[in-house]
């Protein structure tokens, strides 16, 4: 039909005028600058804007738009020359397909300076040959030990890094609590993703080490509405619930625990460590006890604590900049690699290529950070550590009457 | 000799011979698997139960599936998100600032009727600007059409509503914490005691027996009065009767003056309002978020294909099924294989079904050109 | 397409031969000039002249890497075609044998101490070759089976079981088969397995981007060839007639049961080769793009493109990805701020747009609107 044909020619017609917008300038008159003016640096950053694992990539994203707000003045490297600083951010779409071909395209076809890649560990994985090849440095957002250590062989990736604290970290808490109280059987139900499987490995590794069995272990969608996992729990005896998921699926679960078997003492991992947890959980969370970065419980710490003033910055910003949308330890790693690139950059002289920027950036973070203080907890990279957090990044912590409360040692009893 | 036997099997008692035998040998390998964990009776129960609750969204969504393709041969993908778009909706509209004077169980009954009427106003916006300008394409390409329309639901979701989950509060007690009804045996201090109903649980007590939230008797009653409205509508009014015409046979109804294109805007119509109902009932139940749709979709779509594609009925015993099975598969098994589990009895179910056994003709749809 | 020639008398035979003889000069045509552009795109990938890289072309949108993926999903889509335009067969878990061949290839070489493969044997650089074409057999084999009863359905029965049959791969795969990882690590899970290996021939690596995109097309190009003479063989009258009406094929003589589950292991077997492909592109697998969705992806990129023509296959698969990195790169020009939610609603109004106006796809849809703008008379069926 003649209406067709011709509608059909106007949305291609569009297409190609999508198409054809070579360069639209992104036009800025850049007012003259007293300081001698560089290259711009960039910065490149793939999150998991939509997906499954959108609830982790969204904070991700608004703290690097908000970063960008914040930086828009630009970096003085250490010889006074103003460089711009730029973002460009990329939703992968929780694909690691799309993560592998977004960080492609932002290394060769943007050109970026570094990378901040990866909400979930599959796309960090996935982006790490293509920043390994073309040699530039990354830092992760997601937590798989595999991302910044070769499992096979054991040797540190050289161009990775990661900020996000460790499954096995927070299974080493576990272990230590419960060892403490006398436990000596645990059940441990997971979600049924990579986050929750590397919880179920770490936190039996650890459980184990110190001579805790699981008695029964299983896995539970983020989607699920019934919980026949309960069952087996129930009919296994065990004294301990130990969880490894991220809400909604860990409030479902807990308060599916809750009313199953109310006496059941519950524990859960690093991943509830937000407000969601115990506003979808209610009644159910309180008296849960899991190890918490300390972003969390800011404003409980000690005036003293190095991490304070970071976490307070970041709370205040970040709740300014989303009009008062609630704060989440994955939003503080994008924090946490944002800054430590910026510092990296600070420390650049002007007139570098891009091979030498990307080259003595990766030697500055692999170096240089040291005892620095951010969202996740105090990092100490080295060459052989990528990471730069140890196992006291984490606190353990209480829900009581709606809220964290600090659990020290001395209180620590069974339910 | 044997020649009889495939005889004797496509005969009625034949057939329900088989499905009982199949039936049995399927619970015996239930108990197997659950013995092997250490379940008990109770816990047997406690799984149907729950797989009951499940099921009934399921048939929802199934009917939803049926009566779309029954009207316009078009396979519905985005069915979910019409379960979607009505928790959502609901959601905000029993938050909205709007009506915060209202007492909150008038509050719920309006939100519940707002939403579906919003998402029955979508599900007929889709129809006209989607799905009636391609309606004379094949049904492949109209089935496409439909997930590209799934896709747009849960960006737009995505957009408005963003990545974190809501909470609808539970229908009996209009809060967040649901009324749960025992029924079972209390142990407390040594003594036992029978409970039946709600009842509160002591400090210190054991309860065995199955528990039951008030929500899931929600969706049970819900899903019925549904069926009961729906077969009224099919078998009393006109309309009804239009749409049961096209289901039919298209050509005969457009003989006789009934017209496709409105029959289409119904069926959508009433797709997405039994999708709305669905995602407004279970909304309580879990957290809404803008991609939950996605599983209700599926396992909707896998329940109307086991009733056949073209029963309501059929549709409704297949979203049941499929919630017990699957619920029981997981309490059996590992809980990330009750997919496979359920699968496996439905692929058999099917291939069982295409050799005429059990008494069902249908060898499948084929295509109409 | 059937505008032949017409002798005064000719027989309904030669007509057909004709017309055949012509599809084939088009088709070999065609196939001349896709291979010329694609090895003119590598070309100046590689040489580089007047300083121009690939993606400058587009502006930026279509990279190697998209080219390199929209070959290695040609290869799946290929095999799509041929069983769902061809021969009339849904599939919705195409994506649960792309990700078979995937995950074989990751297995075998990396995995191989887990296993208990000896390591000097998976280092050899003919390895993962050997693993390529041997996972395609297996999957061949393993669809040819599980096709038997399963391919005696029909419609949407047919389609609810290969739903069913994907969806239950996909979950062995990411469970690991069921083992907890302590035991053994065969699929690593949700994770997946990283630092799979590239491949080379002898000590010529076939990496970077560049010369791994002309061995994707090498295939794709080779697959193309094959399916174009399957189609216009007996086989291929023989697959149409099934389409159109199985039961009059039946009446006919046509053992289509047989033909069936043939083309089914066809394209099963040209899945688990795109996989292997993948494997080692990527570089890493996991079980995320071989589920439902990924499913649903494969029939949305065949059915956008045309099922009912080979053509359709790297012409959808093409389409689907451009517009996906145009979408990416351009949203912010059409609507301020980076938004991942905007691009799909984007992108699943453009799938709608498109297949309303174009309900028969790409390749079949986009002829017919050239021809009649080129003034001819509209084409008949193809």
């Amino acid at each position: 039909m003649k209406v067709r044909q011709m509608s059909m020619l106007v949305v291609v017609l569009v297409i190609i005028g999508l198409l054809a917008s070579i360069g639209l300038p992104a036009a800025m008159a850049q007012p003259p600058l007293a300081a001698p003016e560089g290259a711009p640096y960039t910065i490149g950053v793939c999150a998991s804007i939509t997906g499954p694992a959108s609830s982790l990539g969204v904070p991700q994203r608004n703290t690097i738009a908000m970063l960008e707000k914040r930086l828009a003045e630009g970096i003085i490297g250490v010889d006074g020359v103003h460089h711009e600083l730029k973002f460009i951010i990329y939703d992968d779409e929780s694909n690691p397909d799309t993560a592998a071909s977004v960080a492609s395209r932002l290394i060769k076809e943007n050109e970026v300076d570094a990378l901040i890649c990866g909400t979930a560990s599959g796309n960090a994985m996935a982006a790490m040959p293509i920043a390994t090849e073309n040699e530039v440095p990354m830092i992760s957002m997601a937590s798989a030990r595999s991302i910044v250590q070769d499992p096979q062989t054991g040797e540190t990736r050289k161009w990775i890094f990661k900020v996000a604290q460790e499954n096995q970290h927070s299974g080493e808490w576990q272990a230590v609590y419960l060892d403490k109280l006398g436990v000596k059987t645990v059940c441990d139900l997971y979600e049924n993703t990579g986050y929750g499987q590397d919880c179920l490995n770490q936190t039996t590794k650890a459980v184990q080490a110190k001579g805790i069995e699981v008695v029964y272990s299983d896995a539970f969608e983020r989607s699920d509405t019934e919980f026949p996992q309960m069952s087996g729990v129930q009919a296994s005896g065990c004294e301990v619930l130990i969880v490894g998921a991220v809400p909604p699926g860990a409030s479902l679960v807990t308060v599916a625990a809750r009313e199953t078997l109310p006496n059941l003492p519950v524990v859960q991992g690093h991943g509830v460590c937000n407000k969601d947890y115990i506003k979808l959980a209610g009644e159910a969370a309180e008296g849960v006890v899991f190890p918490c970065g300390r972003l969390m419980i800011a404003d409980k710490l000690p005036d003293d604590d190095p991490q304070k003033p970071v976490l307070l910055e970041y709370t205040a910003a970040y709740t300014e900049f989303t009009n008062g949308e609630p704060i989440s330890t994955f939003g503080g790693h994008a924090w946490d690699a944002a800054y430590m690139l910026v510092d990296a950059m600070r420390s650049l002289k002007d007139g570098l290529s891009l091979k030498e920027r990307r080259a003595l950036i990766r030697d500055y973070l692999e170096n240089n950070i040291k005892n620095w203080p951010g969202t996740g907890g105090m990092f100490n990279m080295s060459p052989e550590d990528h990471m730069g957090l140890t196992y006291d990044a984490l606190v353990l912590v209480k829900v009581t009457n709606g809220e964290w409360a600090y659990y020290p040692e001395e209180e620590w009893k069974l339910e | 000799m044997g020649d009889a036997i495939p005889k004797f099997l496509r005969t009625r008692t034949g057939g329900s011979l088989i499905t009982g035998l199949a039936v049995a040998l399927l619970f015996g390998l239930f108990l197997l698997l659950g013995s092997s964990k250490g379940l008990t009776w109770p816990q047997y129960l406690q799984l149907i139960v729950d797989g009951l609750r499940g099921g009934a969204i399921y048939a929802l969504v199934a009917l939803g599936f049926v009566t779309v393709f029954n009207v316009t041969g078009i396979i519905n993908f985005s069915q979910g998100g019409f379960v979607m778009l009505g928790a959502m909706t609901s959601v905000s509209y029993f938050n909205l600032p709007a009506l915060s004077s209202i007492p909150a169980n008038w509050r719920m009954a309006l939100a519940a009727l707002l939403s579906i009427v919003t998402v029955g106003l979508v599900g007929v916006a889709i129809e006209r600007l989607a799905i009636a300008p391609a309606r004379h394409s094949a049904p492949l390409t109209l089935i496409i059409i439909t997930v590209g329309v799934y896709t747009m639901m849960w960006g737009a979701a995505l957009l408005i509503w963003g990545t974190s989950p809501y909470q609808l509060p539970a229908f009996t007690t209009l809060d967040q914490k649901d009324a749960l009804l025992r029924f079972g045996q209390l142990t407390a201090d040594g003594h036992i005691s029978w409970v039946w109903g709600s009842a509160e649980l002591p400090k210190g007590a054991r309860f065995v027996g199955v528990m039951i939230k008030s929500q899931s008797l929600w969706i049970w009653g819900t899903t019925a009065a549904v069926l009961a409205a729906l077969a009224y509508f099919f078998e009393r009014t006109i309309t009804g009767k239009a749409l049961r015409a096209c289901a039919v046979n298209r050509r005969a109804a457009q003989l006789v003056g009934i017209s496709p294109s409105r029959m289409s805007l119904l069926a959508f119509l009433l797709a997405a309002v039994l999708g709305a109902v669905a995602g407004v009932v279970l909304a309580p139940a879990t957290t809404p978020i803008y991609d939950m749709g996605l599983r209700p979709g599926l396992k909707g779509f896998v329940a109307a294909i086991m009733g056949g594609l073209v029963s309501s009925p059929g549709a409704v015993i297949g979203g049941i099924l499929l919630g017990v099975l699957e619920n029981l598969g997981a309490g059996v098994t590992k809980a990330g294989f009750k997919d496979i589990f359920a699968f496996v009895v439905l692929i058999v179910i099917l291939i069982v079904r295409s050799h005429g056994v059990a008494g069902s003709g249908a060898t499948g749809v084929e295509e109409e050109h | 397409m059937d505008q032949g020639i017409e002798p005064a008398a000719a027989a309904p035979g030669l007509r057909a031969m004709v017309n055949e003889g012509r599809m084939i000069s088009v088709n070999t045509w065609g196939f001349i000039a896709l291979a010329a552009l694609i090895a003119l795109l590598g070309w100046i990938e590689i040489a580089r002249p007047l300083g121009i890289r690939f993606s400058a072309l587009t502006s930026g949108i279509l990279t190697m890497d998209t080219m390199v993926r929209i070959g290695i999903l040609t290869i799946v889509v290929v095999g799509l075609n041929l069983l769902m335009g061809y021969a009339g067969q849904a599939s919705l878990g195409q994506a649960a044998f792309y990700g078979m061949g995937a995950y074989a290839s990751a297995i075998l070489t990396v995995k191989a101490r887990t296993i208990g493969l000896p390591v000097g044997l998976t280092t050899n650089w003919w390895w993962p070759w050997l693993v390529m074409f041997g996972s395609m057999a297996f999957v061949g084999a393993f669809a040819y089976l599980v096709g038997r009863p399963i391919l005696r359905l029909r419609g949407h029965y047919l389609a609810m079981a290969t739903l069913g049959l994907g969806i239950m791969i996909y979950i062995i795969l990411r469970e690991n088969f069921g083992f907890s990882a302590a035991e053994i690590n065969i699929t690593g899970g949700s994770d997946g397995i990283p630092d799979v290996g590239r491949l080379s021939i002898g000590g010529f690596a076939l990496w970077p981007v560049e010369r791994y995109y002309f061995l994707v097309w090498a295939v794709a190009l080779t697959v193309l060839v094959l399916s174009l003479n399957i189609v216009h063989s007996r086989v291929g009258r023989a697959l149409r007639a099934i389409r159109d009406s199985e039961t009059a094929a039946n009446a006919m003589g046509v053992d289509t049961y047989r033909y069936k589950i043939q083309v089914f292991a066809l394209s099963t077997m040209y899945a688990s080769l795109a996989g292997s492909l993948y494997a080692h592109f990527q570089g890493a697998v996991s079980p995320g793009p071989f589920d439902f969705g990924g499913s649903m992806e494969l029939v949305l990129m065949s059915v956008l493109g045309g099922i009912a023509s080979i053509w359709g296959a790297p012409l959808g698969v093409a389409v689907t990805l451009a517009l996906k990195e145009l979408i990416r790169t351009r949203i912010h020009v059409v609507l301020g701020g980076s938004g991942g939610e905007q691009e799909v609603i984007a992108f699943g109004l453009l799938i709608v747009v498109i297949m309303i106006f174009m309900p028969d796809g790409l390749a079949v849809g986009g002829v017919r609107v050239i021809r009649s703008a080129l003034g001819g008379p509209p084409a008949r069926g193809q």
